[in-house]
């Protein structure tokens, strides 16, 4: 009879453990994410690690890990990754066709934000699928970024350049005023932020594209209704290849190192950039710099490239995809949005503002009418940018023609496979 | 010949030496800047921060706090201290039986194997890697430090085997016959005589495999992806993005990066001498 | 068998019989020493090799493959780069002598122990312990053909100014400035196997030909020379292996190879296809493709190893 109660009394503790332990276990089930970015240590990375503190603070039940991995290499070993199954719940994402070429293994996010919540960003159509937003969000952009030209006030002034040129033949009339005043108008060479060397032609080669086509035009040079050999391109890349040899630029184009001191040092009155070393300039030269928007047109410039180049996508292998997408819409919030201007970024979301005067003045260009642009290296094909990133800057280094460098890359674009260039972005 | 012939001769003599090392020394002392220059330059631009590095000039500790604030210097370096090491510990040891075994027993099949060896070092390591990859992801290898050693292990011992069985054929046979008349079998030999011998060479694998197995980022990359195995070679990578290259920060992770190997080789090449001025003395 | 014929064969029967249990163990001895050798590079590194050559006739991207046969090698060998991109290998490979032929000298130059020696050769493998990376930054800033580019001021210096060379910026030339870091590079890891090597030549024979009275050049040519010969074709394989399948991080940062296909080896057209643009399986192809090409030209230099002195 005792070893009756006693073995009962001690089920009964037992299912009450038991049950005290599930409970406890029941409010602190704890998610654990992963989360892949290439940041490095600049700004990107600063946004990152608050934004994943705010968002932990906010819930307090999912925990990120948020892991830097190296920049070169880093979209070879998301496929390994993806490969092996070990890829991370949430990874940094370039958008344009470099999302659209991981596709498959991110998730749509169709289901889970509404066409008003869409509106909200700048550009979703092209973080979406087929850069349709109707079709499913795939990256949700942590920044807004421009390719952008800059140029130093002091200089124009001392060389007598009254307004800031806005098509070609202002832009050689103003170089040829800089040079007289032995200052370099403007300066190419190893570009600084790149990870390898030689300038990055696709700066330039958007603003020029922005003089030719529209931006829904863009896409005929992805299907190839519209040849890299069309002569208003190749006249256009030939005045563009032709400044080294016209005295706009310094001799060594392709080579030389630290454009940016130099820009910086007052040695060149303009350099084509972009948004992420606004700090870095409006920190050394105040307000003798301000942006411009590079006038490689016949008529005057429309286009500026204001384009949100990377964001956050989620895996489709993620066992957490509902608390991953619970940090994309995070992103979204006046919270996130404050934290990213912090750091120095340029906000996505429509209604706030950057920290940095620079920035803003960038922003202002498309308040004020100018159409927006994409990075033209985010929408055309990746082995036509390769093939493009090598024979045009050996152009721009004098070595072949612009029209013979268009037409390798028009013999990359017809060497790929026909869904390479088919109607639906892939 | 007279006395003053004889003394001019030896003037002369005495005159051509003194020029001869005198070229030498220029050399020998100019291949010297040549080699010195980028130790110069890491550690010139690693004491700027990043605005000094852009104008050119000044000095600073900033990069170097930010560094180790940034990645887990000592973490990193201690993964790849234990990675390395142990990687080496296996291809010596692979290497020196498989040396001895086709440099100096030359058995019937040695020339084929030895073909083979030197041939699995001429597929290019990005060919292969992914199929390597996916095998060892396949059995669980991945973010696990004998993944990696597995990995680098196989990767340096052709090489390794490839340099021994030459060191090994160079040997001579006397010793190896007196030895076998003694009444040692071979397998006493190898470890008696022949690895003393080789000491020079297995110097020489070790401070080459360090270098290279150490540098290696592709391998790091795709077999240890989690930051708590991470090498600092793989580390220093995560420092650039796509638009900031923190110059003067990578100059500085270089710098401690190169450190360890140049320790390795200056305790090594005291082994190295002891082969070259003891010659062959029995 | 007469009773004279067989007290004849009677030494060699003996001499057999002593000769073949140890013959045996020397067999015996070698399979097992080998075999961990065998193990290692038989399971981690011949299947994946293996595997490069099953997936070299595929158009595999990773994920899934096709088998397209030999329509793979057509296609490899009718894109244009790639012609350019092997022109690049063969000039690479007149890189090759020198840098065995320096290192070689200044081996021998430290061997003769003139005071310091010591210091210089540490000195001379310290670069080797240098990361890519940063070889490459250096190099782009010694080939600057501005102001601050060493080379440009060295020249200034020695009255060569008016020669302005800008190789990194022209297609051929770019090939040129890598192969001269190349050579820079691989020197202290040659110089190192230089003087291992070395040391197994018997000092005695250097004293037995200072004591005939022959100079240091007479030494060298035939005396050191001969006898290091194995070593100089290993050097030269290696150095050939390193320049057809290791300086990718250097191209990398260098030239990004180019411009155009100037600096692109068949190594850095491999990580490109492969890993730039997930084209695995050409990557596959070019990579055995690369692997002819290394053996064929090492061939006449491993048989040269073989022979006996």
């Amino acid at each position: 009879m005792r070893r009756i109660i006693i073995g009962g009394a001690a089920l009964a503790a037992v299912a009450v453990l038991a049950a005290a332990a599930y409970g406890a276990a029941g409010s602190s089930r704890s998610v654990t994410l992963t989360l892949w970015h290439n940041y490095g240590t600049g700004g990107n990375a600063v946004a990152t690690k608050n934004l994943v503190a705010a968002f932990q603070k906010q819930n307090p039940d999912i925990k990120i890990n948020v892991v830097s991995q190296p920049g070169g290499n880093y979209f070879q070993l998301l496929q390994a990754a993806w490969i092996a199954h070990t890829a991370p719940d949430l990874s940094v994402q370039w958008t344009g066709l470099f999302d659209t070429k991981y596709e498959k293994q991110l998730l749509n996010l169709k289901q889970y934000f509404t066409p008003a919540e869409l509106a909200k960003i700048n550009g979703a159509k092209w973080s979406s699928s087929n850069f349709n937003p109707a079709q499913g969000l795939l990256v949700m952009p942590l920044e807004n970024q421009f390719y952008m030209g800059f140029y130093n006030k002091a200089l124009f002034k001392k060389a007598g350049v009254t307004s800031v040129p806005t098509n070609w033949t202002q832009l050689f009339a103003a170089c040829t005023k800089l040079k007289n005043a032995g200052i370099t108008p403007i300066v190419y060479g190893a570009d600084p932020q790149a990870i390898g060397p030689s300038p990055y032609p696709y700066y330039d080669l958007s603003y020029i594209a922005s003089g030719l086509f529209s931006p829904a035009q863009l896409k005929g040079l992805y299907t190839g209704s519209t040849p890299w050999t069309a002569p208003a391109l190749v006249k256009a890349v030939s005045n563009w290849a032709s400044m080294p040899k016209k005295g706009c630029t310094n001799s060594d184009v392709l080579t030389k190192t630290n454009i940016l001191g130099a820009f910086m040092k007052g040695q060149a009155a303009m350099i084509v950039d972009g948004n992420w070393d606004t700090a870095t300039l409006r920190e050394a030269m105040g307000a003798k710099v301000a942006p411009f928007l590079p006038p490689f047109t016949d008529h005057p410039q429309h286009g500026v490239v204001q384009y949100s180049g990377d964001g956050f996508a989620v895996s489709k292998q993620s066992s957490h995809q509902k608390e991953a997408v619970q940090f994309l819409r995070f992103l979204m919030s006046p919270t996130a949005q404050h934290i990213i201007a912090a750091a120095g970024l340029i906000p996505d979301i429509r209604g706030y503002s950057a920290t940095n005067p620079l920035a803003n003045q960038m922003l202002a260009f498309a308040k004020s009418g100018k159409i927006a642009y994409p990075m033209i290296d985010n929408v055309i094909q990746g082995d036509v940018v390769t093939t493009g990133m090598k024979q045009l800057d050996a152009a721009l280094g004098g070595n072949i023609s612009a029209e013979a460098a268009l037409k390798s890359m028009k013999q990359t674009h017809d060497a790929l496979p026909a869904e390479q260039r088919g109607p639906v972005y892939h | 010949m007279s006395a003053l012939e004889w003394v001019e001769r030896q003037r002369g003599d005495v005159w051509r030496r003194r020029t001869g090392r005198a070229l030498t020394y220029l050399v020998l002392f100019a291949v010297t800047a040549i080699m010195l220059y980028p130790f110069w330059l890491m550690g010139q631009m690693s004491f700027r921060s990043l605005p000094q590095y852009y104008l050119g000039k000044g000095f600073s500790l900033t990069t170097w706090h930010d560094l180790f604030a940034a990645l887990p210097i000592g973490r990193e370096m201690l993964n790849s201290t234990l990675i390395t090491l142990c990687s080496i510990a296996v291809i010596l040891a692979v290497s020196t039986t498989g040396g001895y075994a086709l440099g100096t027993l030359r058995y019937r099949l040695s020339s084929l194997v030895f073909l083979i060896v030197v041939c699995s070092m001429m597929v290019p390591m990005q060919s292969m890697i992914i199929p390597e990859y996916i095998n060892l992801a396949r059995l669980g290898f991945i973010n696990h430090y004998y993944g990696a050693i597995a990995v680098y292990s196989a990767l340096g011992a052709p090489f390794a085997t490839f340099l021994m069985t030459t060191y090994f054929r160079r040997l001579p046979e006397d010793v190896i016959e007196a030895a076998l008349i003694d009444g040692l079998g071979y397998g006493s030999v190898f470890f008696r005589i022949m690895l003393p011998l080789a000491v020079p060479a297995i110097a020489t694998v070790a401070v080459l495999q360090f270098i290279q197995i150490w540098d290696d980022l592709l391998v790091g990359l795709l077999f240890l992806q989690t930051p708590a195995h991470r090498t600092i070679t793989v580390g220093l990578e995560t420092i650039p993005a796509q638009h900031f290259q923190n110059f003067p920060m990578e100059m500085a992770g270089s710098l401690v990066s190169a450190l360890p190997a140049v320790v390795v080789f200056l305790v090594f090449q005291r082994y190295l001498i002891r082969g070259l001025t003891m010659g062959m003395s029995k | 068998m007469t009773v004279q014929e067989a007290a004849a064969e009677l030494p060699n029967a003996r001499r057999r019989a002593r000769r073949s249990p140890l013959a045996a163990q020397r067999q015996r001895m070698g399979i097992l020493f080998t075999l961990p050798v065998a193990a290692l590079i038989g399971s981690l590194l011949l299947i994946p090799i293996g595997q490069t050559f099953y997936y070299s006739f595929t158009n595999w991207d990773g994920f899934t493959s096709q088998w397209i046969g030999f329509a793979a090698y057509r296609h490899l060998f009718n894109t244009p780069e790639f012609v350019t991109v092997l022109e690049n290998n063969a000039v690479m490979v007149l890189a090759i002598p020198i840098a065995v032929a320096l290192p070689l000298g200044v081996a021998f130059l430290l061997n003769t122990h003139i005071r310091g020696w010591r210091f210089f050769r540490s000195v001379f493998f310290l670069p080797t312990a240098v990361s890519w990376v940063v070889i490459a930054f250096v190099a782009r800033r010694f080939f600057d053909p501005d102001k601050q580019g060493v080379l440009r001021s060295l020249l200034d210096h020695t009255g060569l100014g008016f020669w302005h060379p800008d190789l990194l910026g022209h297609e051929h030339s770019a090939l040129l400035a890598v192969m001269i870091t190349f050579v820079w590079s691989v020197f202290g890891t040659n110089m190192i196997i230089f003087l291992a090597g070395m040391s197994t030549i018997d000092q005695e024979i250097y004293d037995a030909a200072k004591v005939d009275g022959a100079g240091s050049f007479t030494v060298l040519v035939r005396i050191t020379f001969p006898l290091l010969k194995r070593f100089v074709s290993f050097a030269f394989i290696i150095s050939l292996i390193t320049a057809f399948s290791a300086l990718f991080s250097l191209i990398i940062v260098m030239t990004n190879g180019g411009p155009g296909y100037g600096s692109t080896t068949l190594e850095f057209f491999i990580y490109e296809k492969a890993f730039t643009e997930s084209n695995f399986g050409v990557g596959a192809t070019a990579g055995v493709v690369l692997f002819v090409l290394v053996f064929a030209v090492s061939m006449p230099l491993l048989r040269l190893l073989r022979s006996d002195d």
